[in-house]
């Protein structure tokens, strides 16, 4: 009560100057408007995905394309396991994270050197992740981009990315077969842009920070009173995991 | 920097901690062991059970019932825990609910955007599908690899 007593109070002066109306620094505010802007390019990424797949009339099947482990064997049938353990790895490397920028609130440096530390271990973790799943698909598709242009490409190289106990995917690949080959063309396409491109910022956010790590071991932070460089670039890094939180959807639940 | 309650000199607004201009959170916490500190910590591992949770769920639907279901009512499903995930992410490990409602709202309104990108270009995507459907030229096509 006497907490909301006290912010009607301030109200009328919020906009008055003298004080931050948000009460947020220019470096926080300027990381907020780019992570805006980049939500913006990958929602345009994911938009145009939904809508090339609202268009073609057989889209593949994640269960089917997606069902591939490590070390599992040629014919595992493991849908969606692989991109679990991605997804929990960048989940913890999240929590990881705001660890770091809880420390640094209080301006603990020996936790904020530990969280970090274990941020970065995530964060590569993931990105090994990614390059085998890369690598894995690139044989599964004779190459990354830009395959399945070619019409007299066997059937069965795409077939088998398909769910073929659905009747209209019969159909199709029964009557007109290259309408299955171009959806599966687009499928890849946007798959290795979308997940390429978010691999990027994860890569990018790994080495902000392996740079953070070095200036809180030397100590920079500590002589300069706080740790807001860590609160910046936790915000990046949640970023990018939320961003894997709607990839994850689009690509391999929907 | 001026020492700690001392007026602030234009000079701090550039050159000095912008941090401490700021009652948020970034002041003046000092004791990692105190129980506010601890009950924030206590929040994190809360809010990573909850997205492992809902994740686990999205991946069992998936792997299970994803082919046993009506298309929209699994899309509504998974955007729904999407959105909650995200919702999670954003107010608690970006702290976005910890700042003041006129910054959230300038955070969130130009997302709002996308209710409409998202609406206008799938509707397109799926007009065109229609469209491509059912033209002669398309029927005439299919006739002719039917033979």
């Amino acid at each position: 009560m006497s907490h909301a007593t006290a912010t009607t109070a301030q109200e009328p002066n919020l906009w008055g100057g003298g004080r931050s109306p948000y009460n947020v620094s220019y470096g926080k505010m300027m990381m907020w408007a780019f992570l805006l802007s980049d939500a913006l390019t990958f929602g345009a990424f994911l938009i145009s995905y939904g809508t090339t797949r609202f268009f073609s009339t057989v889209w593949p099947d994640a269960n089917t394309v997606f069902k591939s482990f490590p070390f599992a064997g040629e014919h595992a049938n493991l849908p969606l396991l692989f991109v679990s353990l991605m997804t929990f790895i960048l989940i913890m490397s999240s929590v990881t994270m705001v660890l770091a920028v809880h420390a640094g609130h209080y301006g603990d440096k020996k936790s904020v050197t530990k969280w970090l530390l274990w941020t970065i271990v995530g964060g590569i973790a993931f990105l090994g992740c990614q390059a085998w799943e890369w690598t894995h698909l690139a044989g599964e598709c004779g190459g990354l981009w830009g395959t399945f242009t070619d019409v007299t490409t066997p059937v069965a190289d795409y077939e088998r990315f398909f769910n073929t106990e659905s009747i209209e995917v019969k159909n199709i690949f029964h009557n007109e077969p290259l309408v299955a080959m171009q959806s599966t063309h687009n499928f890849f396409n946007y798959f290795f842009t979308i997940t390429g491109f978010h691999g990027g910022h994860v890569t990018s956010g790994v080495i902000f920070n392996i740079l953070m790590l070095v200036n809180t071991v030397n100590g920079t932070y500590e002589r300069r009173g706080h740790y807001e460089m860590v609160e910046k670039i936790g915000l990046y890094w949640h970023f990018v995991d939320l961003v894997w939180v709607f990839v994850f959807t689009c690509f391999y639940l929907l | 920097m001026s020492s700690h309650g001392g007026p602030l000199s234009e000079k701090d607004y550039y050159e000095g901690d912008q941090s401490k201009l700021y009652s948020g959170l970034m002041s003046h916490h000092t004791d990692v062991e105190s129980t506010e500190s601890k009950t924030q910590i206590k929040k994190i591992w809360k809010v990573f059970w909850i997205l492992l949770v809902i994740t686990l769920a999205e991946v069992f639907i998936g792997m299970k019932l994803s082919h046993s279901m009506p298309k929209p009512l699994l899309a509504f499903i998974f955007l729904g825990l999407t959105l909650l995930k995200a919702g999670y992410i954003v107010a608690i490990f970006m702290h976005l609910g910890d700042e003041f409602k006129g910054f959230i709202i300038t955070v969130l309104i130009p997302l709002v955007l996308f209710v409409w990108f998202i609406i206008a270009f799938l509707a397109d995507g799926s007009f065109w599908l229609h469209m491509n459907n059912s033209s002669s030229a398309r029927q005439h096509l299919t006739g002719q690899a039917a033979h």
